[in-house]
């Protein structure tokens, strides 16, 4: 680091330790602004002087014009004096700006009209006046842009006056030049002059279509009431172009009678016009269209059916949910899917009322999307009668009720699906009762309240209500229901007790294992000890039980394993446990030749990661024999190198 | 493959009715622009048949994918980008994904040549730039969308739901992740120059673009530009680019920035608390203090608190009822507003709707200030204060010397 660099460090340091007080933040500035204009004024390289400008920028002072100014000229300094003076709240840097322009060409002349533009300079626009026909496309454009950004009348009235002449890019230029006059004279409380702006743009022969539309927007806004008409016609009119811009100017515009002039149209337009009209009312949320959607709803093509179902959704109005229901029904399936979806998002008490009126109905097709509208609303004050439909005849309508039952019944709905329970004697109802039972549990998130209610009724209950209270007791969780079930797995029962089994293969939790292995020792039957043995070697192998723990898990089921399809679990177990003792215990199985090499892997596995990463751990020499022994015994070349390269490892 | 409607062969010139497709063009389109470009291949009205880029090899590693696509040799390439913008008058939307320094310098010249543009994040890298993607948008009627996807994805659409809808209570707290990366101070040296490659291979002058000249060196090109002041928006920028968006949504105030920022002492952001008008407060929060993945967010109010990021197959909540209504409050969402849980999609529909998209270029300029106020927060290393509506730093002249900078002759915004 050369001396010039230390020293703006050194400022900056200075300024930035200085910085939380007003007084001396205002004088480290002062220092640094000092040390960047000596480094200016030096012989300092080009990247010392781009961070000089840079620094100055922030600290930057009318004492540092003269010196940034007379960089301007300069190709390499030009853009960086800009960065500084453009910022400098004083102005004499507008003064000077304005001075150099003469002075300058191609980029650099560019550039400072460009800065000129930022910093608004009014006293700027007759020279960026006559720059608007320079030859030099950039210098040109660089000064319509200014004069749109300074936003006068008299700016203004340069580019009027430019535009007829321009052609190409500098035309462009010149529009984007006159679009921001207007949005300044708009802000300036000067609409009429912004509006005769946009007029003129909207006159132009010829013009883009970017122009076209944002002279259109303009002219509507800036009439007020007044752009209806404009509206109208642009909305009606052969354009695509200016119709665009019109739906896009419709969505912004709060004037009165927007809603009016939109829907008064719609009957004159074809189809994509009217698609996007419909869309347009949709996304203005005025409920004063809900009659029109409702009729466009209803009938006409299906793209504008459709636009018109979805607007009815984002328009929100409950009057909308009687209309909307009826076309649930609809046979063009994409206009009763978007009913359905529209009728689920409607707010109020209105709506809900509806979707109880369909549940009343004896058509069971009404009933069965009634019942799909009361889970999507979330209807709990439908709950009773989702209760009564629950005894419908028709087993698809009971199937639903029970399913929305179980997605936000209460505590109160518990005990009624139990209820059903008792009585339940065909298959599908015990079924639907099983799974509506296994959904409202967890939500109830009270697992003992849960267990004991269940618990209550699995002595008294049937068999194939027993299978089920011991399946919802899996959704239940917890220690109370896991008791229940281990004590179900000891039954005398046998029906019972494969339930309980079933159940406890099934649990979510590591919390089964130890019932699993003592099933998987003890039981009779040799199909249910196998189940449990395999379950339980699963869960031996599960990276969210604590690696000690699954440790002992394996040692405890290594006396049980006798198939080979086992102990490829068990090793697979023990080659997720980084941890010597793992080694230990496949040491054994690499002396079978059924289960050699997964044994082989699995221990250089565990031993590469135990010995490598952040915290390793050197081999025991007690390994050492295992590994010596895997290199020779693996028919894997690329595993015994594996092992020879950890013998070789220093520790 | 159906025949092929440009807007401008229909005599449109760039307005794309509902049943027509819409012609896109790329621009700066590398790693994760293709990602999203291969997010938009598939659509069915949606036509790619151009790319432009200041390096060879990326414009023709893209054009390659869109070939491929479309089994044809058809996509045409360019380098630079005026000539792009002028010539092709029959496309109707881009797609940039350059690097920081051009996004919105891209998206107003795009707009300005009548193009919808689809941006990658950040929308820009001064409050004054995002002023101006604004403006041009609405001046041109364009459509505009940020790259800020998980607007769009379900996880985080349900927990802004959850916390607009009221159903965690009052919402007083949220907390928006920072990158795990880079600092908030931000890099002012130049890598050391390397011979400049010919203008066809890397043009260097229009890589720089608007930001200040340096001596070429290839890693810039390759993503060597992370962490340089001129070029990025620093560890906060990187991913509140994202997430202040999303927080802003849930906490209500996309259509405003926060006004007051803490300085933390730390060189990061993290722990940084800002404060809406309403006394809200969003704390920028980095590493897995609140969630586990990327581009985290989480809403804390009086009754409950939601949380999510990348990765995650159901939100996080304090009590697993919050979560019940999930499916029904984003298919409620998705009816209500008429948005798919697709971000590219909303922007295609958009274009033809004429609508505005969910990441537009109001909702973007307001997190973004967020953003860039946050960071100048850090740089001054102290507190500071922010009025969003004159967008200036009140009383504070070295702050507000920080909202724009000059850009480098002939780009201007």
């Amino acid at each position: 680091m050369n001396p010039l660099s230390y020293l703006l460090l050194g400022a900056t340091a200075l300024a930035l330790a200085a910085c939380k007080s007003p007084t001396t933040k205002a004088s480290a500035g002062s220092a640094q602004e000092t040390r960047c204009l000596t480094a200016l004024r030096s012989s300092a390289d080009l990247k010392q002087k781009a961070d000089a400008c840079r620094e100055l920028a922030r600290w930057g002072s009318a004492a540092a014009v003269p010196t940034l100014v007379g960089l301007l000229g300069d190709a390499q300094l030009s853009h960086m004096a800009r960065y500084a003076l453009e910022t400098i709240p004083d102005p004499a840097v507008d003064r000077a700006l304005r001075e150099a322009v003469p002075t300058l060409r191609g980029r650099q002349r560019a550039g400072v009209l460009t800065s000129l533009g930022v910093r608004r300079d009014a006293r700027a626009v007759p020279m960026l006046a006559g720059y608007l026909n320079d030859a030099d496309a950039d210098v040109a454009s660089a000064a319509a842009r200014a004069l749109g950004d300074i936003g006068t009348p008299a700016a203004a009235r340069a580019l009027e006056t430019a535009l007829p002449r321009a052609a190409g890019g500098q035309r462009l230029a010149i529009c984007e030049g006159l679009f921001r006059c207007a949005e300044r004279l708009t802000a300036a409380s000067r609409g009429r002059d912004a509006l005769r702006l946009y007029d003129q743009l909207q006159s132009l022969a010829d013009a883009p279509h970017q122009v076209r539309a944002g002279a259109l927007r303009g002219a509507i806004l800036g009439r007020g009431h007044d752009g209806l008409a404009l509206l109208e016609q642009a909305i009606c009119g052969p354009d695509w172009v200016l119709a665009d811009a019109a739906a896009r100017t419709a969505i912004e515009m709060t004037a009165a009678n927007v809603t009016r002039t939109l829907t008064q149209a719609l009957d004159r337009l074809a189809a994509d016009r009217r698609v996007l009209v419909l869309q347009v009312l949709g996304c203005r949320r005025d409920v004063r269209a809900l009659p029109t959607l409702l009729a466009a709803a209803r009938q006409g093509d299906v793209a504008s059916r459709l636009a018109a179902v979805r607007a009815l959704a984002q328009l929100q109005s409950p009057a909308a949910a009687a209309p909307v229901a009826e076309l649930i029904q609809d046979p063009e399936r994409p206009v009763a899917e978007a009913a359905r979806e529209c009728l689920a998002a409607l707010p109020g008490e209105q709506a809900d009322a509806v979707v109880l009126r369909m549940l009343a109905s004896t058509d069971k097709a009404t009933r069965l999307a009634a019942l799909d509208q009361v889970a999507r609303r979330r209807m709990k004050q439908a709950l009773p009668v989702l209760d009564q439909a629950a005894d419908s005849p028709d087993p698809q309508v009971r199937a639903a009720a029970l399913k929305q039952l179980g997605a936000f019944g209460g505590e109160a709905e518990l005990a009624r699906l139990l209820n059903r329970l008792d009585r339940a004697t065909a298959s599908e109802d015990i079924s639907a009762l099983t799974d509506a039972l296994s959904t409202l549990c967890p939500r109830l998130a009270k697992p003992d309240l849960c267990a004991d209610q269940l618990v209550a009724r699995l002595a008294t209950a049937g068999p194939a209500q027993q299978a089920a209270l011991l399946h919802v007791l899996v959704s239940v969780g917890g220690a109370k229901a896991l008791a229940a079930v281990r004590t179900a797995a000891q039954s005398p029962n046998p029906p019972l007790r494969t339930a309980a089994v079933g159940a406890l293969t099934d649990w979510a939790t590591a919390d089964a294992a130890p019932e699993l292995l003592a099933l998987a020792s003890k039981a009779d039957d040799p199909d249910i000890k196998l189940r449990c043995l395999r379950r339980y070697l699963r869960w031996a192998a599960d990276t969210d039980v604590p690696a000690r723990q699954r440790l002992d898990m394996c040692k405890q089921a290594a006396s049980l394993v006798e198939r080979v399809e086992e102990k490829k679990l068990l090793l697979a177990a023990l080659g997720g446990i980084n941890q010597p003792e793992a080694v230990r215990q496949i040491a054994p199985f690499v002396d079978d030749a059924a289960t050699r090499e997964e044994a082989c892997v699995a221990a250089v596995n565990v031993t590469e990661k135990f010995t490598g990463g952040r915290n390793p751990v050197p081999l025991p020499a007690a390994l050492r024999p295992v590994l010596e022994k895997i290199a020779g015994a693996t028919a894997n070349a690329d595993l015994a190198r594996r092992a020879r390269a950890l013998l070789e490892k220093k520790p | 493959m159906p025949t092929i409607i440009p807007g401008s062969a229909l005599g449109l010139n760039g307005a794309v009715p509902p049943s027509e497709r819409i012609v896109m063009g790329g621009l700066g389109i590398g790693g994760r622009g293709t990602h999203v470009l291969r997010w938009m291949l598939p659509e069915k009205d949606v036509q790619f048949v151009a790319v432009c880029d200041a390096k060879r090899a990326s414009r023709e590693a893209v054009k390659r994918v869109i070939d491929e696509h479309y089994g044809n040799q058809d996509c045409k390439t360019y380098r630079d980008m005026r000539q792009f913008l002028a010539e092709r008058t029959d496309i109707d939307a881009l797609l940039i994904a350059t690097g920081d320094r051009w996004h919105a310098l891209a998206a107003i010249m795009a707009m300005r040549a009548g193009k919808d543009v689809y941006s990658e994040k950040p929308s820009s890298m001064t409050i004054a730039e995002g002023r101006a993607v604004v403006e041009t948008a609405r001046r041109y009627g364009r459509v505009y969308q940020t790259g800020t996807q998980r607007l769009s994805e379900a996880n985080f659409v349900f927990c802004i739901e959850m916390a607009r809808q009221g159903r965690l209570g009052r919402v007083h707290t949220a907390y928006a992740h920072i990158a795990p990366w880079d600092a908030a101070e931000m890099r002012h040296d130049w890598l050391p120059a390397e011979p400049e490659p010919p203008q066809e291979e890397v043009d260097w002058d229009q890589w720089l673009g608007p930001c200040p000249w340096r001596p070429y060196n290839s890693a810039y090109t390759r993503g060597g530009w992370r962490g340089h002041y001129d070029f990025h928006t620093s560890c906060i920028g990187e991913w509140g680019a994202h997430t202040f968006a999303q927080a802003q949504a849930g906490l209500g105030m996309s259509d405003t920035a926060a006004v007051e920022y803490h300085y933390v002492q730390n060189d990061s952001g993290d722990g940084m608390e800002t404060r809406f008008a309403n006394g809200t407060r969003m704390i920028l929060s980095r590493g897995d203090k609140h969630w586990h993945g990327s581009c985290g967010m989480r809403f804390d109010g009086t009754e409950g608190w939601v949380a999510c990021a990348d990765g995650y197959h159901l939100p996080e909540a304090s009590s697993p009822t919050l979560l019940a209504d999930l499916q029904k409050i984003v298919a409620d969402y998705i009816a209500r507003t008429g948005r798919p849980m697709s971000h590219v999609r909303d922007f295609f529909d958009c274009v033809k709707s004429r609508r505005l998209t969910v990441a537009n270029p109001s909702v973007m300029h307001y997190s973004m200030s967020t953003v860039h106020a946050a960071n100048i927060c850090m740089w001054l290393k102290r507190d500071l204060k922010y009025d969003p509506v004159k967008e200036e730093f009140p009383g504070d002249p070295e702050a507000n010397r920080f909202r724009s900078r000059a850009m480098r002759a002939p780009w201007t915004i």
